[in-house]
């Protein structure tokens, strides 16, 4: 008599604890679902590193290449004044 | 001849019980478990040495103050602690007779003042607390040593692949069924008169189920410090052998086709994200079961503490050094209880059986969760990420990838993983705390 009550009791026990478990858990993927989308859609992520650093990396040669005759115009002309 | 006497009468050998040998060995065992077989051993290696010390013949370091009056004091003492604790003594009895009553009392279930008031009268006497009982008062019956693991736990667990996929907390819901289902079998045992388990001794042995150390022993301090001892030892070594549980019940649900199936690759998860998330997890705490409140809170408050990123010293401070002390403390207490005359029983026997049970069936559901989650959802789910949900961080997402790579060289679910894994701890987390709510 005292057994079928225990037992009674675990499988109330089960389905509550299951159900709720599930319940909290559903409400969690729902929360956190609606999170990512107001934070994607309000502070999006500065993804700006990756554009950026490609467009610097394309300038990148033609700069070296002012540069380049730029110096070698300089050590030039002031090799020819010091052989002077 | 009289001191030699004396000197072999106080000596352990002349001490030593019977269990008191036996539990020794089991200690050893541990310890070779740990250390031979890398069993754990963080845990297993204080937890076993600590058994072998809580188990020395009259040293009675596991033992309470009135526990070791009991045992050792004068008779006169005997009759102040008998009056304390509201009983009489047989004058025919004799001292031993006396001993033993005042023990049987003790171990019985009497209420707490009682044993304060027989505590005081043994410690006006002269005795004292031993020392592995002082750890266990402190880090396990107050309830501080798993909620500080729980913090470290927090604090090392990165929920990036969760939050760019949420959908994974449902295979940790599903993996909480193990949890469940053993309650069952232990009131199922009990009512077929196999074990004697109450309800509350049945949640805390299901507990085991969730895969999780510190939140079975926070449950088991709760519902039943009497079993605290079996269930941790259970709980650790099955963590242990989960490389070795999970396998086969992994590769009979799937299919090699189900197997092979590659999943879509995560999404970037934002910094702002990481850290809205343990504050959104709080708030539905907050909101609904604030008995899961110890557990939950202090989790995320690791995890707050390792995302937001202004508080580095403290996050480094949770996950490493501060959970090893907690832990060396821990190992210690729980092996404060596994003294012969209570660990030495039929019933754990049954918690390391139920134990096993509650392993399979939690993996078992989780894969199946998968499967049905593959069947209604646009994105594939590869099913052996839902043997994850067993939390065992990181363990059972360790195996979850292994068995991919076995039928998939190039499938790595790792990651994908790790979702399920991290889900499964604040499932039975809510588990748990469904169950302090229902029995506390």
């Amino acid at each position: 008599m005292q057994d079928m009550q225990l037992l009674e009791e675990g499988l109330s026990l089960m389905a509550l604890g299951m159900g709720f478990v599930f319940v909290f858990l559903t409400l969690l993927v729902i929360v956190t679902t609606l999170m990512s989308k107001v934070i994607g859609r309000f502070f999006p992520e500065p993804v700006a590193p990756a554009t950026p650093a490609r467009g610097r990396g394309a300038a990148a040669p033609s700069q070296d290449d002012d540069v380049m005759v730029a110096i070698s115009a300089a050590v030039h002309r002031y090799r020819r004044r010091h052989r002077r | 001849m009289e001191k030699l006497l004396t000197l072999w009468y106080g000596s352990g050998l002349y001490n030593l019980s019977l269990g008191q040998g036996v539990m020794v060995l089991v200690g050893l065992g541990l310890l070779y478990l740990a250390i031979a077989k890398k069993f754990e051993p963080l845990l297993l290696v204080p937890i076993g040495f600590g058994g072998i010390l809580a188990n020395i013949p009259e040293a009675g370091l596991a033992l309470s103050a009135a526990e070791q009056a009991a045992h050792l004091a004068r008779p006169g003492v005997l009759e102040q602690m008998a009056t304390a604790l509201g009983t009489s003594l047989d004058p025919a009895a004799g001292v031993e007779g006396w001993r033993h009553a005042i023990a049987e009392v003790l171990h019985g279930d009497i209420s707490p003042a009682l044993v304060r008031a027989a505590n005081d009268v043994a410690m006006d006497a002269g005795y004292a607390h031993g020392m592995l009982y002082q750890f266990y008062s402190v880090a396990i019956a107050s309830g501080i040593a798993p909620l500080v693991i729980f913090m470290g736990v927090g604090a090392m667990t990165d929920f990036g692949p969760l939050l760019a996929n949420p959908r994974t907390l449902f295979l940790g819901a599903a993996a909480q069924f193990g949890i469940f289902a053993t309650l069952l079998g232990a009131v199922g045992m009990t009512a077929m008169g196999w074990m004697d388990f109450s309800l509350n001794q049945a949640a805390a042995i299901g507990i085991i189920g969730g895969a999780d150390g510190p939140t079975s022993i926070y449950v088991s301090s709760i519902l039943a410090p009497e079993l605290l001892g079996a269930i941790a030892v259970a709980s650790y070594s099955y963590m242990a052998l989960v490389p070795l549980i999970q396998p086969p019940i992994m590769k009979a649900l799937t299919s090699q086709k189900e197997r092979e199936i590659v999943m879509t690759q995560l999404r970037p998860v934002s910094k702002l994200e990481k850290i809205v998330f343990p504050l959104a997890l709080l708030i539905l705490v907050v909101l609904f079961l604030p008995d899961a409140a110890p557990l939950l809170g202090m989790f995320c408050f690791g995890n707050l503490m390792r995302e937001c990123g202004v508080v580095e010293r403290l996050s480094d401070t949770a996950q490493n050094a501060l959970i090893n002390i907690v832990t060396i403390f821990l190992g210690l207490s729980v092996g404060s209880k596994l003294m012969a005359d209570r660990f030495l029983a039929v019933e754990t026997l049954g918690i390391l059986g139920l134990g096993m049970v509650a392993f399979a069936i939690g993996t078992a559901c989780g894969i199946l969760m998968a499967k049905l989650m593959n069947t209604v959802s646009r994105m594939p789910i590869n099913p052996l990420i839902g043997s994850a949900g067993v939390s065992a961080v990181p363990m059972a997402a360790r195996v979850s990838n292994k068995v991919g790579l076995e039928s998939n060289p190039h499938n790595f679910l790792l990651m994908h993983a790790m979702g399920p894994n991290v889900a499964g701890v604040i499932g039975s987390a809510v588990a748990a705390g469904v169950m302090i709510k229902y029995l506390g």
